[in-house]
């Protein structure tokens, strides 16, 4: 039986420029929000707008992913027919690759994608905080009657140089492609989501493959090879909350907008729009007298006895008494001990914040670093660790980074 | 033969000691009970048989089970989606007159036909009255060991007031012992002596082909009870082993014992000694992490997921999907999955039952003897 709109998600990222964050990690894989992983949101999508049957196109550090996607179950996605496979590039009899870009990862998998022979495929990312339906996706490149629609948000035209520039007419179809212009025609950026006609995607996926010359990505070959053919190309615009965390501070700042959901538009309390995760199966989260906690996110597992202020606790997180966090992400299992300061920044999973050191400090004047210290780190007792310092090796007691 | 991971199955009784609390089972049944922030008391026997590698389990419900029913699924949250064995749901089943279950043997003896079937050569039963994180490989090990055919799990402990003070039979029974060497000599049937006593913890770890055998006999000659017809009156015949716990329990005799018992877990040290052993699995809710928003003010709190709390909350216990309003105050509570306290409420030694909604302004105010019960979905 064939399916209306398979997804395909770009897993792959190496999400170079979260530094300590994914050394050992693929950036979808990369914790969010308290209990989530960045993956849980196109998952999480996919799932809510009905579509069961994701490829995961998979390449840098994939272990993490692999065993967090496991069978797909908590995203209802274990299914007889259909569900979502991991898939990594593979070997075949007439030779073995990487995968060369997006489009080559999924001309690699061209074989998966014919299994379900869909009429629709939808291409995803998998590093952006974005909730969105993509049945309404689909349903606009239906009524278009399209072959290629892009998914594109409003950015102010300051910012618009920095981005992927669709340039529409007034019924939406796609006349130009700009690459982080200098002077943009548009203020439509790409957001990397596609849906193509099963038959373009395989025919220009397929030519792609023979030009020696192409980088094989979406953004820089594809799409102007269908600009080129007058291919009927339209822009879907999309006006809800998105945001690439591929950055340092990208990351911490979506991680506080989710404090704010009334202002900031990520509202992770949504019962019509689910976000589903694996489970940490830990107990409540325990709050002790003599605790402050305010203006928050902690989930379970966690102990605090301390001070919390405006910041995202993740499972398991320990906060002696005594320890002040503000404008912290704090990611599973770390520990921070009595007399510690941790302001403005982002600690990864497994951290340990000795006795009385201190990681990062509010902003001041020019300077608003977020200090970032990778998984497992530990911290010495009186340690310093400055604003802008991205930490990836245990640090001393006493010791300073900066 | 496809082998079995652990030489022994499981039997669960999720109704047993029901009418010790008429609040919280009128909805539902003891196993179905919310626990702990975000469990069901079903939940600590069942983990703690499917981490042992027990994965072949029957739970024998007998009346209000639709919650129970729902909370356990296909199982899948205790790993106990299994080809060979997993989980089983026996309900009572409906002969020409229907029939619940009466005591452990009815139920067992409707049973009988699956137990002959079935490959472990060992049968390891329990209720869920009581939260513990439970070693069944052990006790198992140490009924090997001692050549039982019965082995009984005790805890030396008080017999609460609450069941002390029943007179009559009404509600179950439970009992204690008399042990020499290991043995149980003698069982007393609801004892009311106070001081530490052998109290049993009514798990029991029994050869499944005696089980069979025994409840066989015990069925056609009328008898109701395992415990007082049928080993009390064999204990000079049969070798019936005491095995001594000396871990964490939480066992609920009333509705002041599930209130204290949840309020202990706010100890730091009683919540390490319930949880820190083998991990404990609930259903999930797929809920968000907790939010607390400028104004909140908590002190000495358990808190599940999917809460927002604005209010103050001082030593309660906070189930999923709680919402405390600005300007509310909670104190001494137990409130249940998605109970909301409007803005101005004042509540104290409250137990909320699921989606209970303190309108704004309200007080109640129940006292630490006594704490108020508000039943499911009502307004006050």
């Amino acid at each position: 039986m064939a399916k209306e709109m398979i997804a395909m998600l770009l897993a792959g990222g190496q999400g170079s420029r979260l530094y300590a964050l994914t050394q050992r990690l693929a950036k979808p894989a990369v914790p969010f929000g308290g209990k989530y992983r960045i993956i849980d949101f196109p998952l999480s999508n996919c799932v809510n707008s009905g579509i069961d049957t994701v490829g995961i196109l998979t390449q840098y550090q994939p272990l993490v992913l692999n065993e967090y996607i496991g069978n797909g179950q908590p995203w209802d996605l274990d299914r007889l027919y259909g569900g979502v496979h991991v898939l990594p590039p593979y070997q075949r009899a007439t030779g073995s690759d990487w995968y060369k870009g997006t489009a080559n990862a999924i001309y690699q998998n061209l074989d998966f994608i014919e299994r379900y022979d869909p009429k629709y495929v939808i291409i995803l990312s998998g590093d952006q905080i974005c909730k969105q339906d993509y049945s309404d996706f689909l349903k606009f490149h239906k009524e278009k009657n399209a072959e290629f629609s892009v998914a594109v948000m409003e950015v102010p035209w300051e910012e618009a140089p920095r981005f992927g520039l669709m340039v529409a007419d007034e019924d939406d179809r796609i006349t130009e492609f700009q690459e982080k212009p200098k002077n943009p025609k548009s203020n439509l950026a790409s957001m990397g989501i596609y849906i193509f006609n099963w038959d373009i995607l395989k025919k220009y996926l397929t030519e792609d493959e023979l030009d020696p010359q192409s980088e094989n990505d979406f953004g820089n070959n594809i799409i102007p090879n269908l600009l080129r053919d007058n291919r009927k190309m339209y822009a879907y615009h999309f006006s809800g909350y998105w945001k690439d965390v591929g950055t340092i501070s990208s990351l911490w700042e979506a991680n506080m907008e989710v404090l704010d959901p009334e202002h900031s538009g990520i509202n992770l309390f949504d019962e019509n729009w689910k976000i589903y995760s694996r489970n940490s199966g830990m107990t409540g989260h325990k709050i002790n007298a003599g605790a402050v906690v305010e203006d928050s996110m902690i989930t379970d597992g966690c102990r605090v006895a301390g001070t919390v202020k405006h910041s995202v606790l993740f499972a398991g997180v320990k906060v002696e008494a005594g320890a002040v966090i503000e404008d912290a992400v704090i990611m599973g299992g770390s520990e921070i001990k009595a007399g510690a300061i941790v302001k403005h920044c982002i600690l990864a999973e497994n951290v340990v914040i000795g006795e009385n050191a201190v990681v990062g400090a509010m902003p001041e004047g020019e300077e608003c670093g977020v200090a970032t210290v990778g998984p497992g780190v530990v911290i010495g007792e009186n340690a310093k660790i400055g604003p802008n310092a991205m930490v990836d090796k245990n640090v001393k007691g006493g010791g300073e980074q900066w | 033969m496809v082998k079995s991971k652990s030489s022994a199955l499981g039997i669960i009784f999720p109704n047993h000691y029901d009418p010790l609390v008429p609040e919280l089972v009128n909805v539902r049944m003891m196993a179905s009970i919310p626990f702990a922030s975000r469990y069901r008391m079903i939940d600590f026997i069942l983990s703690s048989m499917s981490n042992c590698g027990i994965d072949n389990i029957s739970v024998m419900v007998n009346n209000n089970y639709h919650s129970l029913m729902d909370h356990l699924g296909s199982g899948r949250e205790w790993d106990l989606v299994r080809k060979n064995g997993g989980l089983n749901i026996f309900p009572p089943y409906s002969e020409r007159a229907s029939k619940r279950y009466n005591g452990r043997i009815s139920a067992l003896a409707s049973l009988l036909g699956f137990l002959r079937e079935q490959k472990e050569p060992y049968v390891v039963m329990a209720d869920s009255s009581i939260a513990v994180n439970f070693d069944f490989n052990d006790m198992i090990r140490h009924h090997i060991e001692t050549g039982a055919d019965v082995s009984i799990a005790y805890k030396e402990e008080e017999i609460p007031e609450s069941l002390r003070r029943t007179l009559d039979h009404s509600k179950g029974f439970y009992y204690t012992f008399n042990i020499q060497d290991g043995r149980i000599t003698k069982i007393y049937v609801n004892p009311t002596e106070k001081g530490v006593q052998n109290f049993s913890m009514n798990i029991y770890v029994i050869d499944r082909e005696l089980l069979i055998d025994m409840v066989n006999t015990a069925f056609v000659r009328g008898q109701e009870h395992f415990n007082r017809d049928v080993l009390l009156t064999q204990l000079s015949k049969l070798n019936v082993q005491a095995y001594k716990y000396e871990g964490y329990m939480a066992r609920i005799s009333g509705i002041k014992s599930y209130f204290d018992e949840n309020m202990k877990l706010l100890d730091d040290y009683n919540l390490d000694a319930l949880f820190s052993g083998a991990p404990i699995y609930t259903k999930i809710r797929d809920d968000n992490p907790t939010r607390y928003i400028d104004g909140a003010k908590v002190s000495n709190v358990m808190v599940a997921d999917g809460c927002v709390i604005e209010g103050e909350v001082e030593n309660s216990i906070l189930f999923r999907g709680v919402q405390i309003a600005k300007g509310a105050k909670v104190k001494n509570c137990i409130l249940m999955q998605d109970t909301v306290v409007e803005s101005g409420a004042s509540i104290e030694y409250l137990i909320a039952d699921k989606n209970v909604k303190v309108s704004a302004g309200k007080e109640m105010k129940g006292a630490d003897t006594f704490p108020l019960f508000i039943a499911k979905n009502h307004t006050v």
